[in-house]
């Protein structure tokens, strides 16, 4: 095992910079429609540049369509990761991730329930469904850990994700009982839940980015005090991290990332799961390089997974969901595999 | 559990679209389904008579129903547009038209059929469209001495085979032939006043942007609306209802877009949004202001109303203000 410095180098930044503009550049030009690359890279730096894009079929389709769509993809898969990651580290748990403990069904269960109820903010478009979605993600965090302390103190695996598992199903379940009491509310949830990043638009990008901009930073900050907890709580204890305003403030954190991602493009599966444990393989288990370089490795593979689920049945979408869980599963089977057998 | 959700949400989708009436999600898997003339067909209840529904199942009646339930919006509008609306008992939730529906009980339908509901209405003849029906839910009807018959329609042919079926169920034969007539007749006037060549293009959308845009592709009726109206539907290419992408939409140029979103009554109207829409200016339609917003259950459901369907369309087109389609302004 080689070791590796704590934190990241400035040039190992710089690489992982270059990779993911270098699959942001290709998933904005590849695409359903084909446009030459020459036009897509001078729409894309008039767009940047703040310059009129001209209004034709290449214009509007890379400056309004893939543009926001990539780089909304991008910032998902970066937060999703990121949340995967932090949540890993605080349990010690390596299946722990919003997917797999219900965080994120749970989020759904709040985005529902506002649309249900007509929940909103006059003239902020969406803001009820995203507080809605944050705060569920929050009690449902709440609730699973919770039940999990009750039953097993040391949150072992099996317990999380058994209790994962069931508050999972619960949600699905409330989800269709919400529905099934609706009324002529259904057609907009059932739309919602079927709901994806395909329709990003410019304003979401910057809902993603601001979120992951405050709320990553705070999980990044604390990188340190998540590499204590990987060794054991007793020892975060003992080396002076105050454990519970730590885990308190981390889980705030995930919940609100989770519930923006969540109510803007749905449950996307697998990614906080998969990603961190791909690259914990590559930069190794110390978070001060772990968290930076899940956000760009989450970046790139949301953004390549999308680009698969845009052209593979064109003219027509798959969901983004679809590809991640697919990938996602075999991925997560090969690790299982490699690392059972290293044993 | 995510991909289980997936299809769930799709199915649950599938199952909305089913049944709110647009039998076109189909591609035709009966295509031969000829109603076969009954033998005696006589005013209500003296001599049994036989007809095939539209799954090839022989059904045999001891008279002209008086009893029925329908579970499907189409089969609903059907059994009124043939004059025989007093024949029904008990109406699936989603069926809505005529407004006298309304003082019917309803019973669910769809994937949530309830047997015990139906049986209790005591209906001669239940309704259903092929997609909603299950093998078991039709054998247990008919072990309660409830026939059950199917209509499946997927093109306007099977329409008038519908109606045709449905109007012998009830012994309204004439009455039958007399709406088939007219709504031909209305589909003939139009056609032969169209001075479309098929080279403009119209986009059928199913579901707005908020939600993944869907829309109609060809083996729906609003396919074979576009044809009647020489225009080409810009996702002929494309089977049956389907997701696509925005950038489809912006690169094909539609001349026309017809929604068929239901305003909600907040915020803009679902012709503002689509006008409005980013990297949409460049599309013809978007620019010339040829946005319509279509009822989305006349359009859809195989019924007497694709006649009326069909006229707001031809308004909304060639724009001789007959219906008073609405048109936005750039």
């Amino acid at each position: 095992m080689k070791t590796h410095s704590l934190i990241l180098k400035l040039s190992q930044y710089a690489l992982l910079l270059l990779v993911t503009l270098c699959t942001a550049l290709l998933c904005i030009c590849v695409g359903s429609v084909n446009i030459p690359a020459k036009d897509t890279l001078s729409v894309i730096w008039d767009t940047l540049s703040g310059q009129p894009v001209e209004e034709n079929v290449s214009g509007a389709v890379i400056a309004f369509v893939r543009l926001p769509r990539v780089l909304c993809v991008a910032l998902a898969g970066a937060s999703l990761s990121l949340c995967g990651c932090a949540m890993q580290g605080l349990l010690r748990n390596p299946l722990a991730d919003g997917s797999t403990l219900g965080v994120s069904s749970g989020a759904s269960v709040g985005a529902v329930l506002a649309i249900a109820f007509g929940i909103s903010v006059p003239g902020v478009p969406l803001a009820g469904t995203m507080a809605m979605a944050m705060l569920f993600a929050f009690l449902s965090l709440m609730i699973i850990l919770a039940l999990s302390y009750r039953l097993d103190a040391s949150l072992s695996t099996n317990t999380i994700i058994l209790i994962g598992i069931v508050f999972n199903m619960f949600s699905s379940s409330v989800i269709s009982l919400i529905t099934s009491f609706a009324g002529d509310k259904v057609k907009d949830i059932v739309f919602w839940t079927m709901g994806s990043l395909a329709d990003s638009s410019v304003t979401d990008v910057w809902t993603i980015l601001g979120a992951l901009l405050i709320f990553g930073t705070v999980i990044l900050r604390y990188a340190k005090e998540l590499n204590a907890f990987a060794i054991g709580e007793d020892n975060a204890r003992n080396v002076g991290v105050d454990v519970k305003k730590v885990k308190l403030i981390v889980m705030i954190a995930v919940s609100a990332l989770i519930g923006v991602c969540v109510s803007i493009g749905g449950v996307i599966g697998f990614v906080g799961l998969i990603i961190p444990h791909m690259t914990r393989m590559i930069v190794g288990p110390n978070h001060r390089r772990l968290l930076p370089a899940t956000l760009f490795s989450g970046a790139i593979f949301l953004m390549l997974a999308d680009l698969l689920a845009r052209i593979i049945l064109k003219p027509l979408e798959l969901h983004i969901g679809v590809v991640t869980s697919v990938i996602g599963s075999f991925v997560f089977i090969f690790i299982f595999y490699t690392t059972r057998k290293a044993k | 559990m995510k991909c289980t959700k997936q299809t769930t949400a799709i199915l649950a989708f599938c199952l909305l679209l089913a049944l709110s009436g647009c039998g076109g999600a189909q591609s035709a898997s009966v295509s031969d389904s000829e109603l076969e003339a009954s033998q005696t067909e006589t005013a209500a209840g003296e001599t049994s008579f036989t007809v095939t529904d539209m799954t090839g199942r022989d059904i045999t009646l001891d008279g002209a129903a008086t009893r029925v339930v329908a579970l499907t919006a189409s089969d609903c509008e059907i059994l009124y547009a043939v004059g025989a609306g007093d024949t029904l008992v008990g109406r699936g939730e989603y069926c809505d038209y005529p407004d006298e529906v309304a003082s019917i009980p309803t019973v669910q339908s769809g994937e949530n059929t309830n047997i015990e509901q139906i049986i209790a209405l005591k209906p001669e003849v239940v309704l259903m469209s092929s997609m909603a029906q299950t093998e078991e839910q039709v054998e247990a009807l008919s072990n309660a001495g409830i026939q059950v018959v199917v209509s499946d329609a997927t093109d306007i042919d099977g329409v008038y085979t519908a109606i045709e079926l449905i109007g012998s169920v009830v012994g309204r034969g004439d009455q039958a032939e007399a709406v088939i007539q007219s709504m031909k007749q209305a589909f003939t006037d139009i056609e032969a006043k169209v001075p479309g060549d098929g080279s403009k293009t119209i986009y059928f959308e199913v579901s707005p942007l908020e939600y993944g845009l869907w829309t109609a592709g060809s083996g729906t009726f609003m396919d074979e609306m576009a044809t009647m109206l020489g225009l080409k539907n810009a996702f002929a290419d494309v089977e049956g209802w389907a997701e696509i992408s925005q950038e489809q939409v912006i690169e094909r140029n539609p001349d026309y877009i017809v929604t068929i979103t239901i305003y909600d009554g907040q915020g803009d109207t679902p012709v503002e949004e689509i006008m409005g829409r980013q990297g949409w200016q460049s599309i013809t339609a978007v620019q010339n202001g040829a946005v319509f917003n279509a009822d989305s259950n006349e359009v859809s459901r195989p019924g007497p109303r694709l006649a009326d369907a069909m006229e707001s369309l031809y308004g909304f087109v060639y724009g001789d203000g007959s219906t008073g389609a609405e048109t936005a302004a750039a």
